[in-house]
């Protein structure tokens, strides 16, 4: 029996990737200088690390730091979202080619490219000395960053809508207004309204981290309890961040789910 | 007489979820301090800033930041690897097309999401705690990440296969294992290419920032300078990463083109 055979190019494409990782990988550990005992040891110094940790520390006063803290990043990240959902609306029709003129779309996303290429953390501490150490400042990086982002993705979403309901607009002497109200608007408010809530679950995520520079949040009480060495505490605020993130995950993607799939009709 | 038809009811979720949605977005602002007159008050002195921001050191920036950008792509390419590769089998075991077990797929599943959650810089922190200073925390940190990311995505397409060919090859005689490697991986293998680029892309990116808290990479200069406010070294660092960010994500996007 004859077995077919991979096509030579492709054997070779494959070979030279495999050889491309390996040989990118040990050159990159040799650069980091990760040696083989150094990697053995990490499970062993990991382990210590989440010894010390528990028992965590639950005292109330532990509490009635951590608690502010971890909702003060909630209320950033929801902020923020609001902040880049108004703005990149509107932009978003800029910058998507079958609403706007040719240059005009081009140049609105070149502009979103640019915004969406400074991590948030950066922006931050660029702010930092302007707005001040506090949660506004972490706001502002966080909403100015998901300008960027809501604005691509919801200009992808108009690119892809039905030309049809525009066509039938038209044809019965609708103005370009009513195309988008009528036509466009209620085409991808529902994907664009699950993407605010997607950037939402990502946005939590970043702004507890922005405490590292003191744009307020939870962030600021890990790298703190991590310092002191108090690492009961330091548990208590990764679990409580944990909880946080794992509830409004779970919320977010159920409402996405609905607003996508539709309610589901009991038959 | 035209028979208009009649707009459906707002269901609950827009009649509730609208209003509160409203009603914490004002509560969200009022607790971060949102106060329009100091922010105008505050923009008044922006010049700290955009003074030397845009007024860059070029000559310094190229001095001092060749070596820690080689590291922080090299931070990211082992990274995503390993990541990557740890997070293959994870991913057929977080799958119920493929892994028989309820109670074991539910392990697997529930350990992917709790990973997802902690942050990125989180987990460096962590790690820079655990095995000391330097880029092999940021390594650490970035594995799981990758691992994290590629178990979500890759266990959500097994979930989504052609149970066709795996059925077929039971049907040879094969046992349950036989089936997955043979029938499933093959399916899966071009999204997993994909998406290890994606990742490599999001790797190099974080890696950036890790420096912050000590995890190795270009972010360790940014960190030392930014506590002095020297904007004016960190602007052309900012521009340098991006072209780098940018001629990587290029380099990626030919590739992913090529493979598929």
């Amino acid at each position: 029996m004859k077995i077919p055979q991979q096509p030579i190019s492709q054997r070779i494409l494959k070979y030279s990737l495999t050889t491309l990782i390996i040989i990118g990988s040990l050159w990159s550990a040799a650069g980091l200088e990760i040696t083989l005992e150094r990697i053995l040891d990490a499970p062993r110094q990991i382990g210590i690390l989440v010894g010390a940790m528990f028992p965590l520390d639950l005292s109330q006063e532990a509490f009635d730091r951590i608690i502010p803290k971890v909702f003060e990043s909630l209320f950033i990240a929801w902020a923020g979202t609001v902040i880049g959902a108004i703005f990149s609306f509107p932009v978003s029709f800029l910058a998507a080619q079958n609403v706007a003129v040719g240059i005009v779309s081009r140049a609105t996303k070149q502009i979103l490219n640019a915004i969406r290429a400074f991590p948030e953390l950066i922006l931050a501490f660029v702010f930092l000395p302007i707005t001040g150490l506090g949660p506004f400042t972490g706001t502002l990086a966080v909403g100015i960053h998901s300008i960027g982002t809501l604005g691509k993705l919801s200009s992808e979403v108009i690119e892809g809508i039905d030309e049809g309901p525009l066509e039938a607009i038209k044809s019965s002497g609708g103005s370009k207004l009513n195309e988008l109200s009528f036509g466009v608007i209620p085409q991808v408010m529902p994907t664009i309204t699950s993407y605010w809530l997607y950037r939402f679950e990502i946005n939590l995520r970043a702004s507890a981290v922005l405490g590292v520079v003191g744009a307020g949040g939870v962030g600021q009480e890990l790298i703190n309890q991590l310092r002191f060495r108090d690492f009961p505490r330091a548990g208590t605020v990764l679990i409580c961040t944990i909880i946080l993130v794992l509830t409004a995950d779970t919320i977010s993607a159920a409402i996405r789910n609905r607003i996508i799939k539709g309610k589901v009709v009991k038959s | 007489m035209i028979n208009i038809p009649k707009k459906p009811a707002p269901t609950y979720l827009v009649t509730i979820g609208i209003p509160a949605a409203m009603l914490f977005t004002i509560f969200s602002f009022r607790r971060i301090g949102f106060n329009l007159q100091d922010f105008k008050e505050n923009l008044a002195n922006r010049a700290i800033v955009t003074d030397p921001l845009f007024n860059p050191k070029w000559q310094w920036a190229w001095e001092n930041t060749a070596d820690a950008l080689l590291e922080t792509v090299q931070i990211a390419i082992l990274a995503s690897i390993v990541g990557c590769a740890v997070a293959l089998p994870l991913a057929f075991y977080a799958s119920r097309a493929t892994n028989l077990n309820k109670y074991s797929y539910f392990l697997y599943k529930s350990f992917l999401n709790l990973i997802r959650t902690i942050p990125d810089l989180f987990w460096a922190m962590l790690f820079t705690v655990a095995v000391g200073i330097g880029p092999f925390a940021g390594v650490l940190a970035l594995i799981m990440f990758s691992l994290a990311i590629m178990g979500k995505l890759l266990s959500e397409t097994i979930d989504s296969i052609d149970p066709g060919p795996m059925e077929a090859a039971k049907a040879t005689g094969s046992s349950h294992n036989q089936s997955v490697f043979t029938s499933a991986l093959p399916q899966v293998l071009p999204n997993y290419t994909a998406y290890f680029l994606y990742i490599f892309e999001l790797c190099i990116r974080a890696s950036v920032i890790l420096g912050l808290v000590g995890a190795g990479g270009v972010g360790r200069i940014i960190e030392t300078q930014r506590i002095f406010l020297r904007f004016d070294r960190i602007s052309p660092i900012i521009v340098i990463i991006l072209v780098v960010v940018i001629l990587i994500e290029q380099f990626s996007v030919w590739i992913r083109r090529k493979i598929i």
